[in-house]
C-alpha cells in the first residue's frame, strides 16, 4: 500500500471576485482605464482602450488613477467608475 | 476536513519528487507530514481539539490556514512540535490588513516576511538571537522561517509566477527568522515598546534582505548611526519614489552598547536617523518621473533634504546578533506595516 501524507495546501476559503461578463457589443459604450500608477501599465492600457474604442465605436471615458498599485482600488473611485463607464481596462504590475 | 495524498514510497527522494511534480515545496528535502507527525505537532498546540479551526484565510489563493494545515507545513519544514504556536502566531500576523499580504505576494519587489521572535520563547524554544542570528545552523530559526514560507507557498498560493510576481526573488524567501537579543539590549524589548506585554511575541516585517553596515572604530553614537543613515537613504529603496514606510534597524550588541552608553534612548536613535537619512529633493526629482511619496514630501524645495521616511516612528530599532561591529538595515517593501502579536496557541 502506498504511504499517505497530509496535503500541504488546505482548502480554499472564499471565492475570489469574478469578472463581470463582457458586453457583446462595445459600440456606444464608454471605456475607462483604471491606472495603477505604473508608467508601463498606463501606456499599455491607454493604448488598448484607444484601439478598442477606435475599432468598436465606443467612447473613451478617461483615465482614473488609484492610490497605489499595491493596494485595492478605493471604494469611492470604484463607484465613480461604475457611474462613468461600462467597460474598465485595468491590470496589475507594469 | 482531512485531505490526503499518496506517495510512491516514504523515501526522501520520493517525497521530494512528488512535491516537485506538484509545484510544491522550496526545492529542498522535506519531512513527510504523516498522520503521526502532524498529530504530534497539533498536540503541542491547542490544535488537537479543533484541527479544522481556520486561523486565517490567506491571499492570493484565499487558502484556509487551519490549525492542521499550518501543522502540516510546520512538519514539512522540520519544526519541532513546540514551535507550532510561534508559526501560528505569525500566520495571524500575516492576515492583518495593515500588513497587506495580497500586495506583498503580488508585487515585483523581492519582499519577504521577516519573523522576529521576542521574549521567553527565544530561550525556551531554542532560537538563536546571538552570533549569526540571520544565518544557518539553528533549527528553530531555520524551520520557523521555512514553515512560514511553506504556508505562503502552499496555503496562500504565493508560488513564483502565478502567486508571487517577484522579479528576482531573494534568498530570504527560503527562510527569514531571527530572535531579538534582549539580554544584550540596553533598551526595553522591542515587543514591549510596541505595547505587547505578553511573555513571548512575534513581529512580522515585510522587507528586503538585510543591508549590512559596519563601523569598527567609532566610540560615538552619531558616527555609527551615520553609516546606518547612509544605507537607508539610497535611490534604490522603494521609499525613495513610492512610499514612506518602515525601516528595521537591527543593531549588533556592540554598536547598541556604544550608543546607549552615551545616554541615547531608542527614541534618540529614531530621531537622529530621521534627521540624517535624507536625500536632496532635487536628486529624487532627477531620478524619477513618478514620485508617490507623501504630498508634503513632494512639496519640498529642490535643495531641502527629504527624509527617506516620513516619521521617526517608522524607524524600528532592536538588538540582535553577537560579537562584532556589524549591524544592518532592513528596508520595507513599502505598502505594508509591520505587526507585533503575542505568541499564542
Amino acid at each position: 500500500m502506498s504511504p499517505k501524507i497530509h496535503s500541504p495546501e488546505g482548502r480554499i476559503g472564499e471565492a475570489g471576485a469574478a469578472l463581470a461578463s463582457s458586453p457583446e457589443v462595445l459600440a456606444g459604450l464608454r471605456i475607462a482605464v483604471l491606472d495603477n500608477g505604473k508608467p508601463g501599465a498606463r501606456l499599455l492600457m491607454e493604448t488598448l482602450a484607444e484601439q478598442l474604442a477606435e475599432r468598436s465605436g465606443a467612447q473613451l471615458a478617461g483615465v482614473f488613477l488609484k492610490g497605489s498599485a499595491a493596494t485595492p482600488c478605493e471604494e469611492a473611485l470604484l463607484a465613480e467608475l461604475v457611474e462613468r463607464a461600462e467597460l474598465i481596462v485595468t491590470g496589475t504590475a507594469d | 476536513m482531512d485531505e490526503w495524498i499518496e506517495i510512491d514510497d516514504d523515501s526522501p527522494e520520493a517525497l521530494l519528487a512528488h512535491f516537485t511534480a506538484k509545484g510544491w515545496g522550496d526545492g529542498l528535502p522535506l519531512v513527510p507530514p504523516t498522520a503521526e507527525r502532524v498529530a504530534a505537532m497539533l498536540r503541542a498546540d491547542a490544535g488537537d481539539d479543533a484541527p479544522d479551526e481556520v486561523v486565517a484565510v490567506l491571499p492570493p489563493r484565499h487558502g484556509q490556514a487551519t490549525r492542521r494545515a499550518i501543522a502540516v507545513n510546520a512538519v514539512l519544514a522540520g519544526c519541532e512540535p513546540g514551535l507550532l504556536p510561534v508559526v501560528t502566531s505569525v500566520v495571524r500576523a500575516l492576515a492583518r490588513p495593515e500588513l497587506n499580504l495580497n500586495g506583498v505576494n503580488a508585487t515585483t519587489h523581492p519582499v519577504a516576511p521577516l519573523v522576529i521572535v521576542h521574549g521567553e520563547a527565544v530561550e525556551q524554544l531554542g532560537f538563536n538571537a546571538g552570533l549569526g542570528t540571520f544565518g544557518p545552523g539553528n533549527r528553530a530559526n531555520a524551520s520557523v522561517g521555512r514553515a512560514v514560507r511553506f504556508v505562503l507557498l502552499h496555503i496562500a498560493g504565493a508560488r513564483p509566477g502565478d502567486g508571487d510576481a517577484s522579479t528576482q526573488g531573494q534568498p530570504s524567501k527560503y527562510t527569514y527568522c531571527i530572535a531579538e537579543n534582549e539580554p544584550a539590549s540596553p533598551w526595553e524589548s522591542y515587543s514591549q515598546s510596541c505595547g505587547v506585554t505578553s511573555a513571548s511575541a512575534v513581529t512580522v516585517h515585510c522587507g528586503e534582505n538585510p543591508h549590512n553596515f559596519h563601523d569598527m572604530e567609532s566610540d560615538a553614537p552619531g558616527a555609527i548611526l551615520d553609516k546606518a543613515a547612509s544605507v537607508m537613504a539610497t535611490l534604490g529603496s522603494n521609499n525613495a519614489p513610492v512610499s514612506s514606510a518602515e525601516f528595521f534597524v537591527v543593531l549588533g550588541p556592540e554598536h547598541a552598547a556604544t550608543i546607549a552608553g552615551a545616554g541615547w534612548s531608542r527614541r534618540d536613535v529614531q530621531s537622529y536617523l530621521y534627521e540624517r537619512a535624507r536625500l536632496p529633493a532635487r536628486h529624487l526629482r532627477e531620478a524619477f518621473d513618478i514620485v508617490q511619496v507623501r504630498p508634503w514630501l513632494r512639496a519640498l524645495a529642490d535643495d531641502v533634504p527629504m527624509p527617506i521616511t516620513d516619521h521617526p516612528d517608522n524607524i524600528r530599532l532592536l538588538v540582535a546578533g553577537g560579537a562584532g561591529k556589524h549591524s544592518c538595515i532592513i528596508p520595507s517593501w513599502g505598502m505594508t506595516k509591520s505587526v507585533t502579536l503575542p505568541v499564542e496557541p
